[in-house]
């Protein structure tokens, strides 16, 4: 049996999927096995999945009917047989290095359950944007997984199974297998799985360095999805909240803020100023807390918003200009 | 029979709470007093505590930061008598939701923990937990699952007609998991139904509220007899948030009533595989696993036979292994760092 398995959601993903499997057959940790999970999809995503399993024996598809994101990776883990299960997106890719750091990773540190990097976000085309995300890799509290997201997108982290065995539980409804992600979300679901694993098991979450993930950012739409997505987030507060609400009376109001923060930063970067300047104007309503723990981000972000509505989006390739100054 | 070893227990926590009512049970139980006598003293929380005569010191304190001076010197005063602790309060799900820093939360009690002879775990769960994280080695590990005199539960009758009346019995605080179970019984819509609350504590006001408007939920306080309290219900749901152990569950058992517990820590012990279990903290969940245990009616589980017998006889087990001085003390096995 191999020792890591890399779970592969995919729905209509045809045009993406190979780069993504290259991406993984690639790894310079060579025993594993990618499952594919065509979750119903009705383009070529399953002849694209069939001729990369040809050229590497070590790629396995499984079919399934459209059953989301969610769904798909529960029936990835369902399948996957290695002691570390990482997941990949079908539109993301993985750095040749990146599972080889993980393992080492949780083979130093036994008590770590979720292995994360942080990502740089790639285009449509494929190309590197430039922008990143650079998560926090120690010392990672509840509360910074509920307000700041270090694990981040879908394809950052890989779990020991045991870890991802601790959260799995099978709803009453469901026949075939455990659900680890819940499959009622079409959003938000990674910040649910991570949150949720937070408060009910005492693994350690920690990063490793550079960024091992390339996330693919879909522009379009941005906007009309913002209050859909905020939605989703604050489903999955109101679904974890009976697990400690004294930890949400904390913490509840500058993680709102935060993903409100989140928010409107996507709008600036779509173009759309105004939804931009409500959000953060609702952000701040909401918490100060991101002013205080983040104060540059926080106040670029105001200024941006302020500036985008006002003046289209030239500011904001000023400001993002300024941004990857400070960084270096 | 003077010439039996001297077990001193000690405690830091003398609320009326599971705790003591363990101690009073090792105290008083004459198949333990067959192999040593168990005595029981009182100390102050974090407060250095002086030799002491006895062949053997069991340690029922709570470890912290604090603490930690306070074990080393009473490691260091009794450098050659065994020592033992019983872990009553930690496991995996008080860390999760209570511990911001866990690295250096293992580090404490894996530091604690090395200074004794022992550790007995009060669940499997929980045992399974400190090997997991690696606190204790697998030779100092002992599970002794907490017991109390259970022959006053077994003799109540078992609940008789359709289960009606659900109990929640324990301290109103954050970690029983109160709220939860206003919330999901408020939901159900049975007129016949009742939630009666037997205990006290900080969350008293806040669950009154919570209740506040639906008549068949009562506050009882807290039962000084905790038979009496069993007594009055057919169903006892503990949706506890962490729990080491979960006497109540146990004497449930004892008393013939059915149970509805959280799937985590010691529950999963104590509750017995009859219980009906609910995985995390959603209302709508707790809902459907408190009308399945009504519908279920009141036909009595077994009684948790044999559950004192299995207390004492672990305990024996575990003096003698420490007592026994033909067998060198395995203290380099609890892994000192």
């Amino acid at each position: 049996m191999p020792y890591a398995s890399i779970v592969v959601p995919a729905f209509n993903a045809a045009e993406t999927l190979a780069e993504t499997l290259v991406s993984l057959s690639a790894q310079t940790f060579r025993d594993l096995e990618i499952v594919v999970v065509d979750d119903g999809s009705t383009d070529a995503t399953s002849r694209v999945a069939e001729q990369q399993a040809r050229t590497d024996g070590r790629i396995r598809v499984v079919r399934q009917h459209n059953r989301g994101l969610a769904g798909a990776r529960n029936s990835g883990i369902a399948a996957a047989t290695g002691e570390i299960v990482g997941f990949c997106d079908a539109d993301d890719r993985w750095l040749p290095e990146k599972l080889d750091t993980h393992v080492r990773h949780l083979e130093r540190s036994p008590q770590v359950g979720i292995s994360y990097s942080g990502s740089a976000m790639i285009d449509a085309r494929g190309h590197r944007m430039g922008h990143a995300q650079r998560p926090r890799l120690h010392d990672v509290t509840t509360a910074l997984v509920f307000k700041r997201n270090p694990i981040g997108n879908g394809s950052a982290p890989v779990f020991r199974r045991e870890a991802l065995a601790s959260i799995a539980w099978r709803p009453h409804f469901e026949t075939r297998r455990d659900w680890v992600f819940d499959e009622t979300f079409r959003q938000s679901e990674d910040i649910e799985c991570w949150l949720r694993f937070c408060l009910s098991t005492d693994w350690i979450v920690e990063g490793v360095p550079g960024l091992l993930t390339e996330y693919r950012v879909n522009a379009g739409g941005l906007s009309a999805r913002t209050e859909a997505q905020l939605a989703a987030w604050e489903r999955v507060v109101d679904k974890l909240r009976p697990r400690d609400p004294a930890f949400f009376a904390r913490h509840e109001a500058a993680a709102r803020a935060y993903q409100l923060r989140y928010l409107a930063r996507r709008a600036i970067s779509s173009g759309d100023g105004d939804t931009a300047c409500e959000l953060i104007d609702r952000a701040m309503a909401e918490s100060r807390t991101p002013l205080h723990e983040e104060p540059f981000r926080t106040l670029s972000t105001i200024a941006a918003a302020r500036l985008s509505s006002r003046f289209g989006d030239g500011p904001m390739r000023l400001a993002t200009a300024v941004l990857s100054a400070v960084r270096q | 029979m003077t010439d039996r070893p001297i077990v001193l227990h000690l405690v830091d926590d003398t609320t009326a709470g599971g705790v003591t009512r363990v101690l009073d049970f090792i105290r008083t139980n004459p198949d333990m007093a067959a192999i040593a006598r168990h005595e029981v003293k009182v100390v102050a929380r974090n407060r250095s505590i002086p030799a002491l005569s006895a062949d053997m010191i069991v340690s029922h304190l709570s470890i912290s930061w604090r603490s930690l001076p306070v074990l080393i010197a009473l490691r260091a005063r009794h450098a050659g008598l065994p020592l033992v602790h019983v872990e009553h309060s930690y496991t995996e799900a008080f860390t999760a939701l209570n511990v911001p820093f866990k690295v250096r939360f293992f580090t404490l009690l894996r530091n604690a923990y090395a200074l004794f002879d022992r550790v007995v775990a009060v669940s499997e769960e929980q045992g399974a937990w400190m090997r997991r994280r690696g606190l204790v080695s697998r030779e100092a590990l002992q599970v002794i699952r907490s017991a109390v005199d259970l022959g006053r539960f077994r003799a109540l009758p078992a609940p008789a007609g359709p289960a009606l009346r659900i109990g929640a019995i324990g301290r109103l605080d954050r970690q029983k998991g109160f709220d939860v179970l206003i919330e999901a019984f408020r939901d159900l819509t049975s007129p016949e139904i009742s939630l009666h609350f037997h205990g006290t504590g900080s969350e008293e006001q806040a669950l009154r509220a919570l209740a506040k408007g639906d008549p068949r939920i009562h506050f009882h306080g807290h039962s000084a007899v905790p038979e009496e309290a069993l007594a009055s219900v057919d169903v006892v749901a503990m949706p506890s948030r962490w729990e080491a152990f979960g006497l109540v569950a146990l004497e449930a058992r004892a008393a013939g009533r059915r149970l509805v517990a959280s799937d985590l820590d010691g529950l999963k012990d104590s509750a017995g595989i009859e219980a009906q279990y609910v995985t995390g903290h959603g209302v709508q969940d707790w809902r459907l696993a408190l009308q399945a245990a009504l519908d279920a009616g009141t036909a009595a589980p077994a009684r948790a036979l044999g559950a004192e017998q299995e207390f004492a006889d672990r305990w024996n087990h575990l003096v003698q292994l420490c007592l026994d001085r033909s067998e060198p003390l395995t203290r380099m096995a609890c892994g000192r760092a």
